[in-house]
């Protein structure tokens, strides 16, 4: 008797229970389905491009460029050459009888230098419907970001990655940075060409960086092709700093050239104290160091090294003295280094893309998916005048430049600030079949 | 040979002296706290800006006030012996946010890693905001006086690592003294020994826990200091990975030992320097590698004292 009402009440307890995580789970269900309608809705890609003259027709390029991080210094360069790009194309007076051109907005996010944080940046960007992306700024961040981009069928142009593969992701995958295999073989002409009679190599890389990798085997190449077996490889890592060691293992077996793929920071820390350690021979370096900001952390110890180069402030073309007059307006007495060449060239090319097909109606009645397709094809089959020089794609998205070159730095005597100096012109012979389709 | 084998051995003792000074650091806190204080990284970090503000350096374009630097140029030791004094001050700050609250509720040990790992990750963002994340490099005349390289019995090593290491050897020595024969240093151990009996014998415990962040983050803040003059900041995280290695070293060299951290710090310092060149990239592999074996055989790390729990 004493247990019954017990029971009763028990049982009641459990029902309550149950009664509760049914409601529960119901509300959760209710909540999943809502956000999935929601999140289905929200897909941008299947929403229409907005007329132009619409209050918003404006069309948003991303940017996923490194802020932060130890890729910061190229990100520093590729912000100003995007800024400068946009200001340019913003202020481009429009001939009598042009049709009105579709406004770009630019929208940059902090692709950081790490993986991660650009898979993150790529995401949201293309969450928030980006037209196309510019970036990443590393060329391991894009093998790992490109593909959610390719994915997603949104345009991506690299403005700096030069490993091999890159365009070779997908079809909507392209850069306007020239790959290491085309440039990295002149800086080593270059020092061989001063010196024939060097016999002993040392070659230096960051072998966990995409990058590195593939630019120590094209400079290991050149060399084995010109007879030269390096007398050692030191191998680094991209969060090293510290190169006593790599160094006093070179330096033991007295090489005649050092050949380094690093990034920038370690790259200063890399020369500064190969210097230091008493190394007076000639120095190669690779498009990681491709950016004034070295400088500060080299010092006067950059001075005297060799780099490739796949722009020159000295290119006398309209499009190029309008970039350094821009350049040099924010910028007194200096001049723009590739990186930043690169960016404004990455958005030059979009942007006359997006216009062209502007002017043919092309996004009238259009999705964004549509457009960004649209987009990508245009992108290819155009011929672009960027501060690089004239230049084109490839079916696949691979760039076609017509000329490279070799600098030396020249360090001035305060050894704080310096200059990439040209030493030498290298007219390339486009590779075959890399004419666009006639249009 | 021999010269080859004594630059190795040069450099795998600088770099080792710089791992040292930050298990020290660990070993101060744990010793008093028994527990790891993983804000010393950003500690590093701060030391190392800090140093480089006080000798006159600008906050770069990035930072949140460019072009901004302290009206001051100090000379280089004189720099790092203010930025160590202040990184034991933020270090005091970190103790009084990250630590003091939980050890007035008895806490989880577990819990103070999180805090302090939250009070370094803080830091570390908070340099980033004011700084910016680019590298920065002392000014070449840092080390006036000095030539780039000096000639040791026929090895060739940089004057910077040259003093790397005496500043080390000098900070450990110093250290080492007052922890042996200073009142205050006996009064520390005696509370790393036994908390309880050492309040009972009139010694102040929380001032000495307090004495042990404001040595500790000296500590951190000499490391930052001289690793930035030799290799430039290469950005607010340049601390973390010292911070990672230096916690290496006091695990090898047994937790809460002063001389364990001392010989730790040295035998990774040699361990990584001693690496062949077509293995140097897989170089903090290979330590870590030393540290698996040497735990295996000595879990509790070269010189720690075996732990006997009492019932």
């Amino acid at each position: 008797m004493l247990e019954f009402p017990s029971a009763i009440a028990g049982s009641s307890r459990q029902d309550r229970r149950e009664r509760g995580a049914l409601r529960l789970a119901s509300l959760l269900a209710a909540t999943v389905g809502a956000l999935a309608i929601l999140g289905q809705q929200a897909e941008p890609a299947t929403k229409p491009v907005a007329p132009l003259g619409a209050p918003d027709s404006a069309l948003t390029i991303g940017a996923v460029i490194a802020l932060t991080g130890n890729a910061n210094l190229y990100g520093q360069d590729q912000r100003q050459g995007l800024d400068l790009a946009r200001r340019w194309a913003d202020a481009l007076p429009l001939a009598a009888g042009d049709p009105p051109r579709r406004p770009l907005r630019l929208q940059l996010e902090d692709g950081g230098s790490d993986e991660a944080t650009a898979i993150a940046a790529f995401n949201l960007l293309i969450k928030q419907g980006v037209l196309a992306l510019i970036g990443p700024t590393l060329s391991q961040q894009a093998f790992a970001a490109d593909p959610i981009a390719q994915r997603r069928g949104v345009p991506v142009v690299a403005p700096a990655n030069t490993a091999r593969g890159i365009p070779q992701i997908g079809h909507f995958i392209s850069r306007v940075s020239a790959q290491s295999s085309v440039i990295a073989p002149l800086s080593i002409a270059e020092a061989l060409r001063r010196d024939p009679q060097v016999k002993r190599v040392a070659v230096i890389y960051a072998q966990d960086d995409a990058y590195s990798t593939a630019e120590t085997l094209i400079f290991q190449k050149t060399l084995k092709a010109r007879g030269l077996a390096p007398v050692t490889v030191q191998r680094t890592q991209l969060a090293d700093n510290d190169f006593q060691i790599p160094i006093t293992a070179a330096l033991q077996l007295q090489p005649e050239l050092v050949v380094i793929s690093v990034q920038a920071v370690a790259g200063g820390n890399l020369i500064r104290q190969l210097r230091e350690l008493g190394y007076r021979g000639q120095i190669v370096v690779g498009n990681g160091l491709n950016t004034p900001n070295i400088f500060p952390i080299c010092q006067r110890w950059c001075d005297g090294i060799l780099i490739a180069q796949a722009y020159s402030p000295e290119l006398n073309t309209p499009i190029n003295r309008t970039f350094l007059q821009l350049f040099r307006d924010s910028n007194p007495g200096q001049s723009p280094p590739q990186i930043t060449a690169q960016a404004w060239s990455a958005y030059q090319v979009l942007f006359e893309a997006v216009q062209r097909l502007q002017r043919r109606g092309g996004f009238d009645g259009l999705t964004l998916g549509q457009a960004r397709a649209a987009l990508m094809d245009e992108l290819l089959a155009g011929r672009y005048d960027t501060p690089l020089g004239p230049i084109h794609f490839q079916k696949d998205g691979e760039l076609v430049q017509g000329s490279f070159y070799v600098a030396e730095v020249r360090m001035d005597p305060g050894g704080r600030t310096g200059r990439f100096a040209l030493v030498s012109t290298d007219t390339a012979t486009a590779p075959p079949g890399a004419s666009p389709p006639a249009r | 040979m021999i010269e080859a084998l004594l630059q190795t051995l040069l450099n795998g003792a600088a770099t080792g002296g710089v791992y040292a000074l930050v298990a020290l650091g660990y070993t101060l806190v744990f010793s008093v706290l028994g527990v790891i204080n993983f804000a010393l990284g950003a500690l590093f970090s701060l030391g190392g800006y800090l140093t480089y503000l006080l000798m006159g350096g600008a906050i770069s374009a990035n930072g949140a006030l460019p072009g901004w630097g302290l009206p001051l140029a100090l000379p280089f030791p004189l720099a790092l012996l203010l930025a160590a004094a202040l990184t034991g001050l933020a270090s005091l700050v970190v103790e009084s946010v990250a630590f003091a609250p939980l050890r007035r509720r008895n806490a989880e040990p577990l819990l103070y890693l999180i805090t302090s790992l939250g009070a370094g990750l803080a830091l570390v963002n908070l340099l980033q905001m004011l700084m910016g994340a680019e590298g920065y490099a002392f000014p070449a005349g840092a080390l006036a006086g000095l030539p780039a390289a000096v000639v040791v019995g026929g090895a060739r090593i940089r004057s910077v690592q040259v003093l790397l290491l005496a500043v080390c050897a000098a900070a450990v020595l110093a250290l080492t003294l007052w922890l042996e024969h200073s009142r205050s240093g006996r009064a520390l151990r005696a509370v790393a020994e036994d908390a309880t009996t050492a309040r009972l014998l009139g010694i102040n415990s929380d001032a000495m826990l307090r004495l042990a962040f404001l040595v500790s983050g000296g500590l951190a803040g000499l490391g930052g200091g001289l690793i930035g003059v030799s290799i430039s900041l290469p950005g607010p995280y340049v601390g973390i990975g010292y911070g990672l290695k230096g916690l290496a070293v006091l695990v090898l060299g047994g937790l809460g030992s002063v001389p364990g951290a001392i010989a730790g710090g040295l035998l990774m310092g040699l361990a990584e320097a001693l690496v062949p060149a077509e293995a140097s990239g897989w170089r903090d592999a290979l330590a870590f590698a030393i540290l698996f074996a040497v735990l295996l055989l000595r879990p509790n790390g070269l010189l720690g004292r075996r732990l006997v729990e009492k019932v």
